[in-house]
Order: structure tokens, then C-alpha cells, then sequence
């Protein structure tokens, strides 16, 4: 039974259902937008609904917007588009790379090594830091080096106990996103902090925030794309092997054609996610990169509650997304297999 | 070129065994099918041949070369896999031409490859659309141009036409009986289809839980199998199988059916069956070997179904509660629910061990 079949007062119940549903979800954006067009005294004196009946629109707040006294507007906005779609680039192909992996071949990795790894790089940066007497950074850096290295040999080994599989592989990667980012975010900002002392600054830098969000929108990738490379045929992958295919043309030419939009979709989730973000670019960034989102927070403090201007740059950050997802939800259409199998 | 030795194969999936030490030997320029039941390994040792799969235990050589724990690249092999496999997001062209691309030949030798293939499979109209675009055995010819134009030391045939209509796989069988006249490269072929397996082979492997039941060219394996096994697998309706027993008589041997089936042994069984008297056997008989007559070896069944097939009908008959398919004119007037006398030619009877299904015949002494 679909929607499509009801006929009669049935079907005018669920039309007037999705009407009010329509209206629920539209009606925060058609206030955002003609809030961005009123003047100060008709936002604080009550609501009004209609432009040129209730009230009489104005391009003040957007003249304000985009003439930059209320901030670095341009900028921040670029600092937004650059960070954003590059790190969302290298999340969705360094997490395919590793759901590709995570799929296809199969790793053991001992909770044994696992544990070394831990107590390595724990006791290994405190033995720096108190005993040898180094830099936090130098100290850190050093012993996760040591014991990745020390750990993945240990794998090697023969070791008893549990030993984790592909599945828990992944679980580990997702479960990085369970915890509050705040705790993260803080971490990163000591360690940025740390290393910048080293004479390579991180903080407020391209590099710095682009590494904090492909970090933090790994495992969602990792996550979404598992699935849909999982769902890709083996025979095809088989086919080029027996043609002397190396692998790594096999994932750039077969595989990533093929889940082209698996690949899209979560581009554009992670793009959502990077153009969204608002702690870690709080936390990460101060003039030179700061994001639209701590911009338009921003707003709120600077000079009181200022409605209109931050609707019209409220508005600015959401436009961007809408066209992105409009055209690229085109790509993400399925069928994209058929004929390869069947 | 090359021919194929495989030395005790083995393999194992965890500490399940699926193939117990395999011999094998494929000529150069043979064509081999392998057959059997699902799950008899067959696809296994195919792809363990391509190195799809790493073989447990054992050897395997390809011409000269040893290449048991050689990539699959390295094997120049080529292999035609049942679902196809075609590159979705290549041309047909395309998909022929990208292993030449990705070994770095040349453009201008690379599209003399193409079109040649393309003009052997009957493709040269299709290069330029996608799989999507093409039909089932359309999409097969293009994997089969695939694998043409490797080059190939052998070509390896995993089900390739199991997905096509049967008209289609009736094409697509002659296509590559020809292919391989043309090209007269060795040859591996797998399928379930014990029809497939007599109609294209040079000689037939027939494999049952990873062992080889039996090698041999489609007309021995029709005429003497080894065993049991074989003679029910091969021929199409099955062959019919009694129980009973041999035993002496006063002018030479008898078959004492379990079934109230009693007759003397024709003299040209006697030799190889004196040495099973007193002993359990199985009397097997083809259908399209009896005939519905009165008479000479045979027996009664009821007719619980008939199977009008043109030039003739089978019919469907309970022996007891065994069932027992016999062979009849076209224009019988048999009915279901009759009862009906079946006569054997006794020249065609086969004979087998109740123990282990072992055939007794003159040459299997």
C-alpha cells in the first residue's frame, strides 16, 4: 500500500500531512531569509511574516555582510571552502584506501601488540619526558614511533591471547567518534601547541585544521565505504589480477569507478561535516583560518543579538551545501554496476 | 602453449580438506572439462590453477615454469569467469584493450588486437558501448575477447555459460569448440553441465569431494565408466541402477534382482563376473538401452509418468519403490498408471560392486 494509491479524503489527509511537514522543515530557512532582509527595530519590535506587507525589506545586512566591517568575511569563507573540500577529499580517499583494505584483505592483529603498543608509547613518553628531560612534543612523537614500530613486529611474534580480526578493526576506527570532540579537541590543541614550540606551527594553519578534520572524518568514511565496497563484485577485481593488474591500478581504476557513487555520497557527508564544523575550528584556528561557523557565532557576541546579520551570513554558509548537494546528488544515482556481472 | 601438471594438489580451508592430493596432466593444446557435482572441488582446482586460490600442498607446473606460489599475474593465464566480470565503467573496447594498456603495448598493435578479437567474436558493431548495453552472451563474447587477446598459455573457463538461455549456450558452445580449433591453446574448462562437459571436451574429469573419479575422452566415460558414480553422472537420463547379486547357475551366472529381476548373465559378462559370485553388485542399465518389449532381460514396471521428448518418449516407472526410467516409441500408448514390460539390451549392461562402485569388466580386473 503506497501513498500513490489512496484516493479520496484519504489522499487530501495525507497531502495536508505533508504540507504541514513541508512547512515545518522549510519554514526556519524562509524565516533565516527574511530575517537577513528586516531592519533592527522590525526584528526586536514583535514578528512579522510577509516582506513589503508586514514589513519593508532591506539590503542593509547584507550590504554590511559583504562590505567586511563586521569581519574577515571573505576570507573566512574562503578559509571555510579551502579547508573543507580538501579535507574532505583526502578523508574520502584515505578512508576508501582503508575500507578497500579492511574488505578485501584479511589482517591479524594481536591484543597483545596491541597493549605493547599502549604501554610502549605511554611509558616511552614519560621515560622522555622525566628521565631524559625532552619537549612534550619531542618526547611524544619519539615514543609512538618507537612503539608502532616495536608493536607491529611484535605482531609477528607468536603471542597468546585474543587476536582481533577485520571487524574489530573497524569497530576501533568508529569508535573514535563515540567519544565527546570536545576531549579531542582540547588534546589536539595542547599537542598543536606542543609542536609549534618544535618551530613547525600547526595552529591556525592550513595543515593543522585540514589534519584535524581528515582525522575526525576517517571513520564515518571508513564506516560508509566499507559497505559499499563491499557490495562491489569480486570477480571483476579477480579478473584483472589474472591479467597482471597491479593492485594499486585495480583500486584507482576498477574500484573507485565502480563505487563512484559510494564515493560521492560520502564526500558529500564528510563535506557536510568539514563545512559545518564549529569546535575544533574554534579551538584550532584564530585569524588567518578561521571558518564561516566561528564567524557567524561570532556575531552573537560582538556587538549583541544582531538578527539580520546573522541571518544573512547564517544564510551564506547554507547556500553552498545547497548547491553542492544538488549537483552532486545527480552522481550519487545507483545502476552504475550493471553489466559488470549477471 | 604450455601443458599442465598438477603434482598432489592439496587444499585445506582451515583444517577442512576439500582437495585430497590431486594428480593431474593436461596436454598441450587439450581441452579439458572439468565436471562434477557441486561442491566437488572443481572450481577450486581451477582457480587454484590461476592462482586465485594458493594451493595448500603439492606442485603445479605450467609448461616449464613452476608456479605454485606464483601470482596469478605471472601465470599468463587468462580466465572467463561465470558472471562475466566485465569493467561497468568501460567500453567494450575498453575492457578488451585494458590489460594490453595497463602491460604498456603499443596503440597502434593494441587496436589491431581489438579489432581482431572483436572480429572473431562477432563484436565489432558493440566496441564502443558500455557493458550495461549489451546482452548476456554479448557480454560473455567481450570477457572471451578478454582473455583472446592475453595471449594467453592457457585459457581458463570458469562456468562461463551457465547465465545464458539454452539456445544461447548452445551458440556459445560451438563458438569456443571453434575458438579453440582456431587457436589450439590449452584449454580448462569447468562446469556442472555433464552435457556441456561430452559435447566440447577432448577429455573429461570427472571429480566427486575433490577426486578424480575418472579421466577419459566423452566416449569411454559413456561406454566404460569407472565406477558407479561416473555412470550415473554421465548420460542424460541417468542410468538405472539395480541391486543384486551374482551367483552361479547351472549353465553359467546369474543376476538375482532384489526386485524379483532374475536372469542369466549374457556369456560376454561371464569372464569378468565369475570372479564376484556369491558377492552384492548393482545392474546398471541406460534408458535409451531398453525398449518397452515382452521378453529377454527385463523388467516390470508401473508408468508413473511419461516424458514425450519427439523422436522418443521416456517413461517414468516405479520398480518396487525404486525409481526406473525406460525408453519407448514416440507413438506409445502407454498411460501413466499402466503396467508396462521393459526389455534390456544385453549388450549394454554394466555391471558394479555394491562396496565401492567399482566397475566389473574385463578391463577393470
Amino acid at each position: 500500500m503506497s501513498v500513490r494509491n489512496l484516493r479520496g479524503p484519504r489522499a487530501w489527509i495525507a497531502f495536508a500531512l505533508c504540507c504541514v511537514w513541508f512547512a515545518f522543515t522549510v519554514f526556519p530557512l524562509y524565516w533565516v531569509a527574511i530575517t537577513s532582509l528586516k531592519t533592527p527595530p522590525d526584528v526586536v519590535g514583535g514578528p512579522t511574516y510577509l516582506p513589503f506587507v508586514d514589513f519593508q525589506p532591506t539590503l542593509k545586512a547584507w550590504r554590511e555582510l559583504f562590505s567586511g566591517i563586521r569581519g574577515e568575511f571573505y576570507s573566512n569563507f574562503w578559509s571555510s571552502a579551502i579547508v573543507a573540500v580538501s579535507s574532505s577529499f583526502f578523508a574520502t580517499l584515505l578512508g576508501a584506501m582503508a575500507a578497500y583494505a579492511l574488505v578485501r584483505f584479511p589482517f591479524r592483529v594481536k591484543l597483545l601488540s596491541g597493549v605493547l603498543f599502549f604501554v610502549l608509547a605511554m611509558g616511552g613518553f614519560l621515560a622522555g619526558r622525566y628521565w631524559l628531560g625532552l619537549p612534550p612534543a619531542t618526547a611524544s612523537i619519539l615514543s609512538f614511533c618507537g612503539a608502532l614500530a616495536l608493536s607491529v613486529f611484535a605482531n609477528r611474534l607468536a603471542l597468546p591471547g585474543k587476536v582481533m580480526m577485520n571487524d574489530d578493526i573497524v569497530f576501533w576506527f568508529v569508535s573514535q567518534r563515540l567519544f565527546p570532540p570536545i576531549v579531542v579537541a582540547f588534546a589536539l590543541f595542547l599537542l598543536y601547541t606542543e609542536i609549534g614550540k618544535l618551530g613547525f606551527k600547526l595552529t591556525d594553519t592550513y595543515l593543522g585544521l585540514t589534519l584535524a578534520y581528515v582525522a575526525f572524518s576517517l571513520p564515518i568514511v571508513v564506516w560508509l565505504m566499507r559497505d559499499f565496497i563491499s557490495a562491489l563484485p569480486l570477480e571483476v577485481e579477480e579478473a584483472a589480477l589474472v591479467d597482471n593488474v597491479p593492485y594499486w591500478r585495480i583500486f584507482f581504476e576498477i574500484v573507485l569507478p565502480m563505487c563512484r557513487p559510494g564515493l560521492i555520497a560520502t564526500f558529500v557527508i564528510t563535506l557536510a561535516f568539514t563545512w559545518n564544523e564549529f569546535l575544533f575550528a574554534l579551538f584550532l584556528t584564530n585569524s588567518e583560518w578561521q571558518t564561516l561557523p566561528v564567524l557567524i557565532a561570532g556575531q552573537n557576541s560582538q556587538r549583541g543579538d544582531e538578527w539580520w546579520a546573522i541571518s544573512a551570513a547564517a544564510l551564506v554558509a547554507i547556500v553552498p551545501m545547497i548547491v553542492v548537494a544538488g549537483l552532486l546528488g545527480r552522481l550519487m544515482r545507483s545502476g552504475l554496476l550493471s553489466g559488470a556481472v549477471k | 602453449m604450455a601443458n599442465i601438471t598438477l603434482t598432489g594438489v592439496t587444499k585445506f580451508y582451515e583444517a577442512v580438506q576439500v582437495i585430497p592430493p590431486m594428480d593431474l596432466h593436461i596436454e598441450d593444446g587439450e581441452f579439458v572439462v572439468l565436471v562434477g557435482p557441486s561442491g566437488c572441488g572443481k572450481s577450486t582446482t581451477l582457480r587454484m590453477i590461476a592462482g586465485l586460490e594458493a594451493a595448500t600442498g603439492g606442485q603445479m607446473h605450467i609448461g616449464e615454469r613452476e608456479v605454485t606460489h606464483l601470482r596469478p599475474g605471472l601465470r599468463n593465464c587468462a580466465m572467463v569467469f561465470q558472471s562475466y566480470a566485465l569493467y561497468p565503467h568501460m567500453s567494450v573496447r575498453e575492457n578488451i584493450g585494458y590489460g594490453m594498456k595497463v602491460r604498456g603495448v603499443p596503440k597502434t598493435e593494441a587496436r589491431t588486437s581489438i579489432e581482431n578479437a572483436a572480429r572473431i567474436l562477432n563484436l565489432t558493431e558493440y566496441l564502443d558501448r558500455k557493458p550495461a548495453a549489451l546482452s548476456g552472451g554479448q557480454r560473455q563474447r567481450v570477457a572471451i575477447g578478454r582473455a583472446i587477446v592475453r595471449d594467453p598459455d592457457v585459457f581458463l573457463f570458469d562456468e562461463p555459460l551457465s547465465n545464458l538461455d539454452a539456445k544461447l549456450r548452445v551458440e556459445m558452445r560451438v563458438e569456443i569448440k571453434q575458438l579453440h580449433r582456431r587457436l589450439k591453446t590449452t584449454m580448462v574448462y569447468v562446469t556442472h553441465d555433464q552435457v556441456e562437459a561430452m559435447t566440447m571436451a577432448d577429455r573429461v574429469v570427472v571429480l566427486r569431494k575433490g577426486v578424480i573419479e575418472q579421466a577419459a575422452d566423452p566416449i569411454t566415460l559413456y561406454e566404460r565408466p569407472a565406477n558407479a558414480f561416473v555412470a550415473e553422472f554421465i548420460g542424460a537420463p541417468s542410468m538405472n541402477m539395480l541391486d543384486g547379486r551374482i551367483e552361479r547357475s547351472d549353465t553359467g551366472l546369474r543376476f538375482a534382482g532384489a526386485t524379483g529381476l532374475a536372469f542369466e548373465i549374457p556369456p560376454e559378462h561371464t569372464v569378468a563376473l565369475s570372479r564376484s559370485v556369491g558377492e552384492d553388485c548393482i545392474l546398471g542399465i541406460r534408458p535409451e538401452h531398453t525398449v518397452e518389449a515382452e521378453g529377454g532381460i527385463g523388467v516390470n514396471v508401473e508408468v508413473v509418468d511419461i516424458e514425450p521428448l519427439g523422436p522418443y518418449t521416456l517413461l517414468i516407472g516405479l520398480m518396487g519403490d525404486r525409481k526406473f526410467t525406460g525408453q519407448t516409441r514416440a507413438d506409445t500408448k502407454t498411460r501413466p498408471g499402466d503396467r508396462v514390460p521393459i526389455q534390456f539390451d544385453p549388450q549394454k549392461l554394466h555391471f558394479f560392486r555394491a562396496g565401492d562402485g567399482a566397475a566389473i569388466r574385463e578391463d577393470t580386473a
